[in-house]
């Protein structure tokens, strides 16, 4: 029982940091129809931010993650303007092709000005203690990431849900056209609604450092993690991206504790499994 | 979520095959000539060459299935690494004559694109995109932990390939290796132009630009596509043996996920559905990629990832549309 | 060409060189390495232990001018390797060829090296394999058997009796457990369970409750070196491992110099065996790492295969020396077989019958040094190691 519990709660960590930068990417793909590849990069982005705020400027934590999610944004304006918002409404392949080459270019500046090696953002004195929990001692920082994981699932729901952006949001997704005549400025909602989405990354590239660990190559090495869980959940789903992250957290977790030779294929053969059983994903929108 | 780019009307399509067969011979020449000038103009870089190739012939094969019949992969490797394998285990057991070996890379090829089709047929857009990453991560575990037959992370090395027709040896050099690519990419290149002119070629675009009136025509789409999947596996199939037999050694990045996206990125660089596309978006992929990271092999990625971008906002169907574009304003004008 | 253009060539070669000897030549070194890519970092180690070399020792031997040309292989990918060699062998005319960071991509280039005459001097890829591929090939890095062997024993004589290894499935992994557990076994204790991860895991608190479970005394690891170490060793303080006493060996890819910054407080005390610590004490390896974080920019991201790329250099240079700039790749080999000279990791030899090298393995404990940075600390030496895995064939 004490080891299910102590397993239960690492998967949902972890599923927790999945969801966080994953939803962001669900939130471009489902509603804007982008297939945003660049977004692990901005969660690094936003990594390197936090890391030079709180290791060089001696920055609390608590201000390394609004300057790193304010910073990031900041930087995807400019992107948005002139690149992003050229393949709005092209086919997915031309997306790929500019946004793989957009991370591409991110890794190689990272690279050349931050340098190849491990950046850490330094924990506060408060979420760097273990924890005792009862039945096992956990690191206080990962119950923090499970609660910034279900704030950022209530908000967003609520956002979609129950305000007037949301409504405005959900119009010009079901048809761009009507919406823009209706007096919806939906150039204006499509940029809110992507820098959301990169605030999303950041928040995710900042508390999820200690999982996954900021270095240039961040961008690339879980892009397909990101990828498998969005669509597993169902791209433009909250509930479903939530699903998807806590179970193939689970899954994943679960897999390496019983069988950890065959961590990989537990994952993949239960990605298989999903897709057949769910072919638009837990929750997916019909199209 | 439709993969298609904008496909041409039916009129377009029967008003370009009337004088598809000139065009066609044109470009095989074409191809000939830019193969031989290889040879010619860069004798010192053929292994560069030869592995240009044998990528050439898994960009065939992604286009196949992507721009054919808008089935959308970022897993084609693992047809690519099946075949490889199997020439590479097949050789290392005393199968040694090329030829052979081409053919077992195939055949492998084609059977795993049999099992890969057969899985990711069952979905559609994103879902089958998401299929065939996971299938080509399960080739990847499967190959690294086969590490008895594979070499898993450590390569499978000690490939002694006999020379081709007990002559022509493959040496340091790589003319041979080239040589035989580079013919091997030809009657490739004839054969698919065969098949996707043929009425089975049609169907699949049929089925790309509409499933439903295709099935309503009385068409079983399964059947078709799958059999695609199994030609296009064969083809990934043999540049993977061609590989093989060219390095020698057969690597766990040959069933890997990145080769199979650098892949589909070449092939929507140089443009999908027209088979020229995937021929030209791997040679200015790989030939650019060579080129920069030779100039500067610590920041080259940067250069790449412009190129891309610089594509995108300049040709958003792909470089062989951009050479269309040109042509067609040209041909406007007289 | 004829005569006369011979000779206004060597006419104009003798002015553009100036002062210099007109009979200076330059002989080619093609280095092979990750210079970009996730294993960035330790290709820009070994450029920067190529450059310290030449910033040490001159930029000719004997007169003829020695010029690098890097080529970058970002991952395994024999393909590319051998295309690479390929090139600068015909293309370059290079007349050695060095780096290489994974096994296949050395495994690519070996069999063109007869036909080439071309030695390759590998600076890390750590296989015991690839020196059995070829006669030209010598290895100045260390094999993953060299560098666990001592740890076994040090495992057993600190009490541990039950131990656990997990390590990342793959070649090297696959050598560390089965070096770990032959060592182990031998000195008399129990491997009670082998964990082998997946290469991409992120999130190692399962695997630490395997541990746990398994009620082993002592953990041994290992990991290439890299991001994921930083998640291993965290998750092995937060589970309350340490704090439970369970004693961790791992050889030193796992705490790896350029890691340290970011593994800080959570690898204090962490025992590691390897063949190089930047913080050696000896005149020899003041005078490199002074040199290296010059060339590299940053003491923060010097690490091991720096070293193996100086000595590399230095194995090059001395071959350079024997053949006096002619293209002779067995009388090169042969030249530096049984060559040994104090490297910045301390006395090493070029054992002549496998052309790898022999070296000091050192225990070492990450600890604060004076200015409160972490390092590897050498606790206890091991002298003369051989490559185990070589040694029994």
């Amino acid at each position: 029982m004490r080891t299910i519990l102590s397993i239960a709660i690492d998967a949902l960590a972890f599923g927790m940091v999945l969801f966080i930068i994953c939803i962001g990417l669900s939130l471009t793909m489902g509603l804007m129809r982008v297939v945003n590849l660049a977004h692990g990069a901005f969660a690094m982005i936003a990594g390197y931010i936090a890391s030079y705020a709180a290791r060089d400027l001696g920055l609390g934590y608590a201000a390394a993650i609004f300057l790193a999610i304010t910073g990031t944004i900041v930087i995807s304006i400019p992107l948005e303007r002139f690149l992003y918002r050229r393949i709005y409404g092209s086919s997915e392949l031309t997306q790929v092709l500019m946004t793989i080459g957009l991370t591409f270019c991110v890794i190689g500046i990272t690279n050349y000005f931050m340098g190849p090696t491990l950046k850490t953002i330094p924990l506060p004195q408060a979420l760097s203690q273990p924890v005792d929990v009862g039945f096992r001692t956990i690191a206080a920082h990962r119950l923090f990431v499970i609660a910034c994981g279900a704030a950022v699932a209530v908000g967003l729901w609520y956002l979609i849900e129950r305000t007037s952006f949301g409504i405005k949001l959900r119009a010009t997704v079901d048809n761009s056209a009507m919406s823009d005549a209706l007096g919806v400025r939906t150039q204006v909602v499509y940029a809110i609604s992507f820098a959301i989405a990169i605030g999303l990354a950041a928040l995710g590239g900042v508390v999820g450092a200690e999982f996954l660990p900021i270095e240039p190559y961040y961008a690339l090495r879980y892009m397909v993690t990101f990828l498998v869980v969005v669509s597993v959940g169902g791209a433009g789903s909250i509930p479903g991206a939530l699903i998807a992250c806590l179970v193939l957290g689970l899954v994943d977790t679960t897999g390496r504790y019983l069988m950890p030779d065959f961590g990989n294929f537990f994952f993949y053969a239960a990605v298989i499994l999903i897709v057949c059983l769910f072919p638009r994903g837990f929750l997916g929108r019909a199209q | 979520m439709h993969i298609m780019a904008q496909a041409g009307t039916v009129s377009a399509m029967s008003k370009a095959k009337s004088h598809h067969w000139w065009r066609d011979v044109a470009g095989i020449a074409l191809i000939a000539a830019f193969g031989a000038a290889g040879y010619w103009l860069f004798p010192d870089n053929l292994a560069l060459l030869t592995r240009i190739v044998a990528v050439a012939l898994l960009v065939l094969s992604i286009d196949l299935v992507v721009g054919y019949c808008g089935v959308a992969t970022l897993g084609q490797a693992a047809l690519f690494g099946a075949g490889a394998y199997a020439a590479g285990i097949a050789c290392v057991n005393g199968v040694t004559e090329p030829m052979t070996l081409i053919a077992i890379g195939a055949v492998a090829g084609a059977a795993a694109g049999l099992l890969m089709g057969g899985i990711m047929l069952r979905a559609h857009g994103l879902a089958q995109l998401v299929l065939s990453i996971a299938i080509v991560q399960l080739f990847h575990e499967a190959a690294n932990k086969a590490s008895a037959y594979t070499g898993g992370s450590d390569g499978l090395a000690g490939l002694m390939v006999s020379p081709l027709f007990g002559v022509f040896e493959f040496d340091l050099w790589g003319r041979t290796a080239y040589l035989m690519g580079l013919t091997l990419l030809l009657l490739v290149f004839i054969a698919l132009k065969f098949v996707v002119a043929s009425p089975f070629g049609m169907l699949c675009r049929g089925i790309k630009q509409d499933p439903v009136r295709i099935r309503a025509m009385g068409s079983f789409v399964f059947p078709v596509l799958l059999k695609m999947f199994v030609i296009s596996g064969a083809v990934a199939g043999a540049g993977g043996a061609l590989a093989a037999i060219s390095t020698q050694v057969v690597g766990l990045d040959s069933v890997s996920f990145e080769l199979s996206a650098n892949a589909l990125v070449m092939l929507v660089l140089g443009g999908l559905g027209t088979l020229y596309g995937a021929l030209i978006g791997t040679v200015i992929f790989m030939g650019f990629e060579h080129m920069v990271s030779a100039i500067n092999p610590f920041h080259w990625m940067t250069m790449v990832g412009a190129l891309l971008i610089a594509v995108v906002l300049a040709a958003p169907g792909g470089l062989s549309s951009l050479v269309e574009r040109i042509s067609a304003s040209r041909g406007g004008k007289s | 060409m004829t005569a006369g253009k011979k000779i206004l060539g060597a006419a104009v070669g003798a002015v553009l060189m100036g002062s210099g000897s007109a009979y200076a030549d330059t002989i080619k070194v093609g280095i092979i390495g990750p210079f970009s890519g996730p294993f960035a970092l330790q290709g820009k180690n070994f450029q920067a232990g190529v450059e310290a070399y030449r910033a040490l020792n001159g930029k000719s031997v004997k007169g003829h001018d020695v010029e690098i040309i890097y080529r970058d292989l970002p991952a395994a990918n024999p393909a590319q390797s051998r295309a690479l060699a390929q090139e600068l062998v015909v293309k370059e005319k290079v007349q050695y060829l060095g780096g290489v960071y994974f096994t296949p991509d050395a495994m690519a280039i070996t069999p063109l090296l007869s036909q080439a005459n071309t030695p390759l001097v590998i600076f890390n890829a750590a296989t015991s394999a690839i020196m059995n591929t070829s006669p030209l090939v010598v290895r100045t890095s260390f094999t993953t058997a060299q560098t666990t062997n001592p740890l076994g024993k040090i495992a057993f004589d600190e009490g541990v009796r039950k131990a656990i290894t997990v390590v990342s499935d793959y070649g090297p992994g696959v050598d560390a457990e089965n070096a770990f557990k032959k060592a182990f076994e031998a000195a008399g204790g129990e491997v009670v369970e082998s964990v082998r991860m997946p290469m991409n895991t992120t999130d190692f608190s399962p695997i630490m409750q395997r541990v746990r479970d398994s009620g082993a005394t002592g953990l041994f690891a290992f990991l290439p070196s890299g991001p994921p170490t930083l998640g291993f060793v965290k998750a092995f303080n937060e589970t309350g491992l340490k704090r439970a006493g369970t004693k961790f060996y791992a050889p030193g890819d796992l705490t790896q110099e350029s890691d340290l910054p970011a593994l800080g407080e959570a690898a204090e005390g962490l025992k590691t065996s390897f063949h190089y610590s930047v913080a050696h004490d000896s005149p020899e390896n003041k005078r490199f790492v002074e040199a290296a974080v010059k060339a590299i920019g940053s003491a923060d991201q010097l690490s091991f295969p720096a070293v193996g790329a100086y000595d590399g250099m230095h194995v090059i240079y001395k071959m350079i020396e024997a053949t006096d700039g002619k293209q002779d790749a067995q009388k090169a080999v042969d030249a530096v077989k049984g060559l040994s000279w104090t490297s910045p990791r301390g006395p090493v030899r070029i054992e002549p019958e496998t052309r790898h090298i022999t070296q000091n393995i050192y225990l070492r404990e990450v600890a604060k040094n004076a200015d409160g940075k972490y390092i590897n600390k050498e606790i206890q030496t091991f002298p003369d190691q051989k490559d185990p895995g070589l040694a029994t064939q």
